[in-house]
């Protein structure tokens, strides 16, 4: 059975925070998303995954924070 | 399929690049060690490939990597006279507005609008008169 909660740690070094959040307003069309800032890293908790996205949508959301940083970093 | 990266090697910027050229084939998740030398990279296939096949990825993201560090370097190093010669363009397209234009029927030499027939010394002071040649 595949869990519909998941839980992703973003390294502030090397991820932005604006990335994420813009990152969270696309995907939270799909699932619904807490975030909690620790000292290096920001949580995003993942919850109420449709069954159907609940394999890739963890993973997906990682690259696409990725993609924004890297947009920023260009900025 | 979990690496590391010295970031003295590969800068940060660099690393973001060729992960950014790898998005489309793998996951990619970046973490670094508790002291911020190290990146950690985790490659997880999107389709279920091989093991072998990622290693290859893993060998292609490398070689990219080392593309995207020489650029860093290439654009780093450069981006002095990058921003002269940039500048120097810019500077040269606006002189044009600043020279102001006569008509021809406007034209007279004994004018002299720019003041070309004042000599130097009357324009911009006497030289010094005791310098020897």
């Amino acid at each position: 059975m595949v869990s519909r909660r998941k839980t992703v740690r973003f390294n502030t070094r090397i991820y932005k925070e604006k990335a994420i959040l813009e990152a969270i307003k696309v995907y939270s069309k799909i699932a619904d998303f807490f975030l909690v800032r620790e000292e290096d890293y920001i949580k995003v908790y993942i919850k109420n995954i449709p069954p159907e996205f609940s394999k890739t949508l963890k993973d997906e959301f990682c690259n696409y924070v990725l993609g924004i940083t890297k947009k920023c970093l260009r900025e | 399929m979990k690496f590391k990266l010295n970031l003295k090697i590969y800068p940060l910027e660099a690393i973001l690049n060729a992960c950014y050229m790898f998005i489309d084939k793998v996951y990619i998740h970046l973490d670094t060690d508790s002291e911020g030398k190290y990146v950690k990279v985790e490659f997880k296939s999107k389709a279920k490939g091989s093991k072998k096949q990622l290693s290859h990825l893993r060998e292609k993201f490398m070689n990219e990597l080392l593309h995207s560090t020489l650029r860093y370097k290439i654009n780093k190093n450069n981006k002095k006279i990058r921003e002269y010669i940039v500048g120097k363009a810019l500077y040269s397209a606006l002189i044009p507005a600043a020279i102001p234009t006569f008509t021809e029927e406007a034209l007279d030499y004994r004018q002299d609008p720019l003041g070309i027939s004042i000599p130097w010394e009357e324009k911009y002071g006497k030289q010094k008169e005791n310098r020897k040649v």
